[in-house]
Order: C-alpha cells, then sequence, then structure tokens
C-alpha cells in the first residue's frame, strides 16, 4: 500500500475543491518530449513525398496564408486528415487509459473486447439495409456502442471482471464479425473492397467536419475526464480505501466506463476501428512515466503520436494502392502486444 | 491467473465437475442411438431441403435411382455439401472435446487459437503469390498456414506450464493480429484474392466438391486416430497431473498429442470450409452433460453430436432466406454468442 506517496510528494494541481491533477516530474518530461515529437511528425507529415509542401515555405503556408498548390494540399488534403489523427489517436489513448484504469485489466480496452466488431457490424448493417439513407460512420457509431452495452449486459458485475470481459467479448465479436462477413460477402465487389476498407479503420481523405466531430469529442469529454481524475488516483487504492475517503469507486468505474466508450466511439465515427491504438498508448505511457496512476495526459499524447506516425508510414510507404492506417497500426500493434506478452510471462505476473 | 496446473481452472457455463455419477449402460444405449437417429435424420434433411424445393417422394426416388435426370442433379449436388457438413462437424467436435481435456479450456475455437487466421493467410498467399487458380484450390495452403499458425499459438501460449485460458486467448490474438494484417494489405490491393478471401472466410458448405475433402481427409483422419488412442490417457489426465504420472501416465506426453490432435481435426474442417464458430464450444458442454466425464465416450459422441448440430444449422441457414441462403458460419454464430453471453452471466470466480 504505497500510493498515498506516490501521489503527494509529485505534487498536486488543484482547481478549487473538485480538481486535484498529480503532476511528477517524469510525466512534465514525458508530455514535453511526446508534444515536441508530435510537432516533428506533423512536419514530416505536411512535408515529405511528392505533394509535400517544402520546409522552408512551410511556416509561411500555415501561418501566413497558403496558394496555389499548397493551400490545396494543406486545407484540404494532409491538413484535415492530420487534425483527425492527432485528435482520433489522443481520443483513443485517453480512452484506453480510462478503461485499463477501471477494470485494472492491462489488456482491458474497448477495441479488444468487441467495440470494433461492434462497430464494423453496424456499419455493414447501414452498408447493406441502407445504402445512402444514413452515412455509414453513424452507423458505426451506434454499432460501438450497441456492442458495449449487450457486453455490460452480458457481464452482469460491469466490466470488472477480466475473464467474464474477455469470454464476453468473444461472444460479441464472434456475432458482430459473422455478420459483418456475411455481408461483405453478400454485396458487390466494389462495395465489399470499400466496407473492407472501412472497416480497417483508415485516415484517407478526411475532411475538416471529421475534425471538427473528433475535436469537439475531445473538448466535450476531456473536462469530464479531468472531474474524474483525481477520484480515479484514489480508486488505485483499492475499492476499501476508496471509499473510506469518499471517491465513490462503483459511480467513478461507472463514469470512467462511459466516458471511454463514448471516446472510442467518437474515433470510430471518424476513422473506423483504429486497432490497437487504445492498447497501447496506455502502457507505452505508463513504462514512460513509471510509477502508479492513471497517466492521462500522456496517453493521451502517446495515441496522437503513435496514429500520427502510422499515417505518415501509410502515406509515404512504397507499398502501391495507399493501404489504410488500421492495417499498420494491427501489424505493429499486434508485435507490440506479443512483446509485451511474453515479458509478462517471463516475469510470471500472468 | 489460471495456470493449468495445481487447481484446475474452472470452465465457462459448466458447473464444477461434481461427483461423477455415469449414466448406466443401457442408458448410454439408449441416448446413442437417439443421437445416430438424429444425425440420420440431419442427413436426410440436408439431402432434402435447399433453395429449389424438392418433395420428400422426389428425394426417395433419386435414392432407388428412379428419378428423372433434373430432379436428380439437384439432389445429387447436395450430397458434397452434406459430406462436408459431417466432416467439419465431427473435426470441430471432437477437437473442442480434446482442448476440453487437455486445457480444461472450453474456448476451443478455431478462431481464438489463430487458425482460422492462419488458414486465411495461407489461402491469400497461395492464389496471391504462387499462382493457385480455382476456387478451392487454396486448400492446401490454407491447410499448411493453419497448422503453422495454430502450432505457434500454442508453443507462445503454452510455453512452461500447462496452458492458461487467457494465455492461450491472447497469444491467439497476437498471432491472428499479425496475420489478419497480412491479409488485409494483400487482398485490398487484389481483387481477385479478394474475392477468394471474402467467399471463404464467411464459413460456408455449398460450392465445394468432393476434391476438397479429398484434400483435407488425411491430417483428419490423422488428428482423428491420435483423439481415439489418446482416449484413455485423457481420463488419466482428468485426474490431476501428479495422480496421473503416479499412474504411470505421462501428462506432459499426452497434453502435447492431445493439442497436436485437436489442431489437425480444427485446421481440416477450417481449410475446407472457412471459420465456423461455437460448435467446437457447444457440443462438448452438450456431450458431456449426456454421458457424463469418461473421454472414450466423448469423444465417440462428440463425433455423432457435431456433425448432427452442423448439418441442422445448414439447413436452417438454406431455410430462412429462401431462395437466398445464409452461411453456416453465420447460424452457427447466431445461435452460439447469446448463449455464450449467458453462460458469461453464470459464470464465477475471477478468471
Amino acid at each position: 500500500m504505497t500510493p498515498i506517496r506516490a501521489v503527494s510528494p509529485r505534487g498536486v494541481v488543484t482547481f478549487g475543491r473538485a480538481v486535484a491533477i498529480p503532476v511528477g516530474r517524469a510525466s512534465v518530461v514525458v508530455v514535453i518530449v511526446t508534444v515536441a515529437l508530435i510537432v516533428v511528425a506533423a512536419v514530416a507529415t505536411l512535408s515529405l513525398g511528392r505533394l509535400g509542401i517544402p520546409l522552408a515555405d512551410l511556416p509561411g503556408a500555415v501561418f501566413g496564408g497558403a496558394e496555389g498548390k499548397e493551400a490545396f494540399v494543406l486545407e484540404r488534403l494532409r491538413g484535415p486528415r492530420l487534425a483527425v489523427a492527432v485528435g482520433t489517436g489522443a481520443a483513443l489513448g485517453l480512452s484506453g487509459a480510462l478503461f485499463q484504469t477501471v477494470t485494472r485489466n492491462p489488456l482491458g480496452s474497448p477495441d479488444v473486447i468487441g467495440l470494433s466488431a461492434g462497430a464494423g457490424a453496424g456499419a455493414a448493417v447501414v452498408a447493406l439495409f441502407l445504402p445512402g439513407v444514413l452515412p455509414v460512420p453513424v452507423g458505426a457509431l451506434v454499432g460501438a456502442v450497441g456492442a458495449m452495452a449487450l457486453l455490460y449486459v452480458s457481464t452482469g458485475t460491469g466490466f470488472r471482471n477480466p475473464g467474464r470481459l474477455i469470454v464476453a467479448g468473444i461472444g460479441v465479436t464472434a456475432v458482430s464479425t459473422a455478420f459483418t462477413q456475411y455481408v461483405v460477402y453478400a454485396v458487390e465487389r466494389d462495395r465489399a473492397t470499400a466496407l473492407t476498407a472501412y472497416l480497417n479503420g483508415s485516415l484517407a481523405a478526411r475532411s475538416w467536419e471529421h475534425a471538427a466531430t473528433i475535436w469537439a469529442v475531445l473538448l466535450v469529454v476531456a473536462p469530464l475526464v479531468v472531474l474524474v481524475a483525481g477520484r480515479l488516483v484514489i480508486g488505485e487504492m483499492g475499492d476499501e480505501v476508496a471509499a473510506a475517503l469518499g471517491a465513490e469507486p462503483a459511480r467513478t468505474r461507472a463514469v470512467s466506463v462511459v466516458l471511454s466508450v463514448v471516446l472510442s466511439a467518437g474515433a470510430v465515427s471518424v476513422a473506423g476501428p483504429v486497432a490497437f491504438i487504445a492498447l497501447t498508448a496506455p502502457q507505452i505511457a505508463r513504462r514512460l512515466t513509471g510509477g502508479p496512476g492513471p497517466h492521462l495526459v500522456s496517453a493521451a499524447l502517446v495515441g496522437a503520436l503513435l496514429l500520427v506516425l502510422a499515417d505518415l508510414a501509410a502515406q509515404q510507404s512504397p507499398v502501391p494502392g495507399n493501404l489504410p492506417v488500421g492495417i499498420y497500426t494491427l501489424a505493429v500493434g499486434g508485435l507490440y502486444l506479443g512483446y509485451l506478452l511474453t515479458r509478462e510471462w517471463r516475469k510470471g505476473s500472468l | 491467473m489460471v495456470t493449468g496446473t495445481g487447481t484446475p481452472p474452472r470452465e465457462a457455463g459448466a458447473k464444477r465437475p461434481g461427483p461423477t455419477r455415469r449414466p448406466s449402460f443401457p442408458l448410454i444405449g439408449l441416448i446413442g442411438l437417439v443421437a445416430v437417429v438424429v444425425l440420420g435424420l440431419a442427413v436426410f434433411a440436408s439431402v432434402a431441403f435447399g433453395s429449389r424445393p424438392t418433395s420428400i417422394s422426389e428425394v426417395l426416388a433419386v435414392l432407388n435411382g428412379t428419378a428423372d435426370p433434373g430432379v436428380a442433379t439437384v439432389v445429387e449436388s447436395r450430397y458434397p455439401r452434406t459430406a462436408l457438413g459431417v466432416f467439419a462437424g465431427l473435426c470441430l467436435a471432437v477437437a473442442g472435446t480434446l482442448m476440453q481435456g487437455v486445457t480444461r479450456n472450453p474456448l476451443a475455437d478455431p478462431g481464438l487459437l489463430g487458425i482460422t487466421s492462419g488458414a486465411a493467410a495461407g489461402i491469400v498467399t497461395a492464389t496471391a503469390f504462387l499462382g493457385a487458380s480455382g476456387q478451392w484450390a487454396g486448400v492446401w495452403w490454407a491447410l499448411a498456414g493453419a497448422l503453422l499458425a495454430g502450432l505457434l499459438v500454442h508453443v507462445i501460449g503454452a510455453a512452461g506450464s500447462g496452458a492458461g485460458l487467457v494465455r492461450l486467448v491472447l497469444a491467439g490474438a497476437v498471432v491472428s493480429a499479425v496475420l489478419t494484417a497480412y491479409v488485409q494489405a494483400v487482398t485490398l490491393g487484389k481483387p481477385r484474392v479478394f474475392d477468394s478471401y471474402r467467399y471463404w472466410v464467411v464459413g460456408a458448405l455449398g460450392g465445394r466438391d468432393f476434391d476438397v475433402l479429398g484434400a483435407v481427409l488425411p491430417p483428419a483422419v490423422l488428428g482423428l486416430l491420435v483423439a481415439v488412442l489418446l482416449s484413455p490417457a485423457l481420463n488419466t489426465l482428468a485426474l490431476g497431473d501428479e495422480s496421473a504420472s503416479a499412474l504411470g501416465a505421462n501428462p506432459a506426453l499426452t497434453r502435447t498429442g492431445g493439442l497436436v490432435a485437436a489442431v489437425l481435426l480444427s485446421t481440416a474442417a477450417t481449410a475446407a470450409v472457412g471459420p465456423i464458430a461455437f460448435v467446437g464450444l457447444a457440443v462438448p458442454h452438450i456431450v458431456r452433460a449426456l454421458v457424463g466425464v469418461d473421454f472414450r465416450l466423448r469423444i465417440v459422441f462428440s463425433a455423432v453430436v457435431g456433425p448432427a448440430l452442423l448439418l441442422l444449422a445448414d439447413v436452417v441457414g438454406r431455410l430462412v432466406l429462401r431462395p437466398q441462403e445464409l452461411m453456416v458460419g453465420v447460424v452457427t454464430a447466431f445461435v452460439g454468442a447469446p448463449a455464450l453471453l449467458l453462460a458469461v452471466r453464470r459464470m464465477k470466480g475471477a478468471s
């Protein structure tokens, strides 16, 4: 039982009585470095490649007015795409950090336990029954929330028990996937290809509306996350301690799960189900920052960095046909998860 | 966390293995008779019902060889899918029962153990890079890919002590993720490959001929043989590793043999008909409720109940959307998933 000491000497930033955010020196360094890396990756995203804006012209184009080709690239192609990538990555990282903290399950992230599959089934329903009536992302949003609701009901005790969570997630995923694959089988090839590309999670051809959507979700949810952050830190000490300190563990948990699902669903609606960012970003943030605590800010920043980097790879890779970014995160995230697992097993902690 | 040795992990949805009252011999015989009759009816239904309606008398005439050629062609076109249904149901059910015996893991599903994504990667590689043509020419490669992936998952997940449920599932998730990324990357750029992949991955019995069955028969027969030979040893293993060793059995060998046989069987089924969920999950539970804990009986009964269930699911899939059809993989998922979710609600304990 060490958490008290881990929190207090590192300093706490308070706003009134409701908000207390613990800030450690390590997290400040991590935040600064991550932000710097995001800026570097963003500059690379805007300037690399055939259509890139040359580095020398970039400050002028961004802060002054861009003209001609540069305006097109900045305002129509890569600018909105970059804004969506940063926002979606941050939302996914924050969502994963919230979920993993309250479930105390390093592998619980909404996308692993059925949210992505549910989003896919929702998108497939729209593609099959309501083509042109409803936008596919709306279907994905409904599917994602529906899958989480089904999971919540079928686990009985909420999201707490990792065994139940994984098994119920398997059930929800199985039925959603079977349906999605049926639709991919039943519609003609072009629509099947488009649907599959969307289901991988893609940032191609995003507009400023997409960016506005995800940033609006972030701006609404982030203050609420700040409100529960203090209680989450106390919650790490265990339910009894938390209850004794007035942190209402059950309510905190429920609120956090809802916020996490909203963030993930928002990300799904603008970018499709991008795999593994929500799972890995909090893990990386935790390892970088060290110590207990949910590391919400670092997780969000790491998520943004990961997605911007993955999208940079997706845009600049020599593979023909411009694969969706979700394929890159799936491959790299899968390898990282494998590394993580073998390490835990060698330590004997899993 | 489940570790396999020491306290045996609990099975999802199942009650703790209570006092093992084995049903009496006449009762077992009766259950067996009923199961065989149900399988016979399922086979007949699979031959008799389809998107083109055929009457019972017409079907009987075809079986007697006295029907007109048009009807005979329709009915005979249902023979391969019926045979494949029996084959796949048998393989998946026996594999599931083996997995329960070896790891006490109720989640012996090809999709979770990397087998589906391995087979998909095999098919995609064959059609995209090795010039395999024809819809089902990739079956050999599916077999190889699934076998490799399945064994890899077990090596990662079961390294050291016995395979824990969560570990095995996670190892399956890792292998599946990487292979799926590969499959998606290849299929998105190549429409022809995408077509053969999406027709396979939905999990269907239709559209295959007897050649497919011939290709996957050898590994299945090998797996089944190992399963039958191992069944007495599995009974001993159920007593716990220490008692089994004391009785002269070799738990490690039994476990390895059982896993290899299970991978062989589910690989054969998946390569032939695509991923079919929940048969390997549900049948072992049904069979144990019917005949008790003796693995010799459980394997034999799985081999009867599995095909019957799969064929019935296929017939249902043919009838609900007539004249279109719902693939059997979709039917089993829609029936199986709610059952699993109900089982989760009754699950006790931490993991």
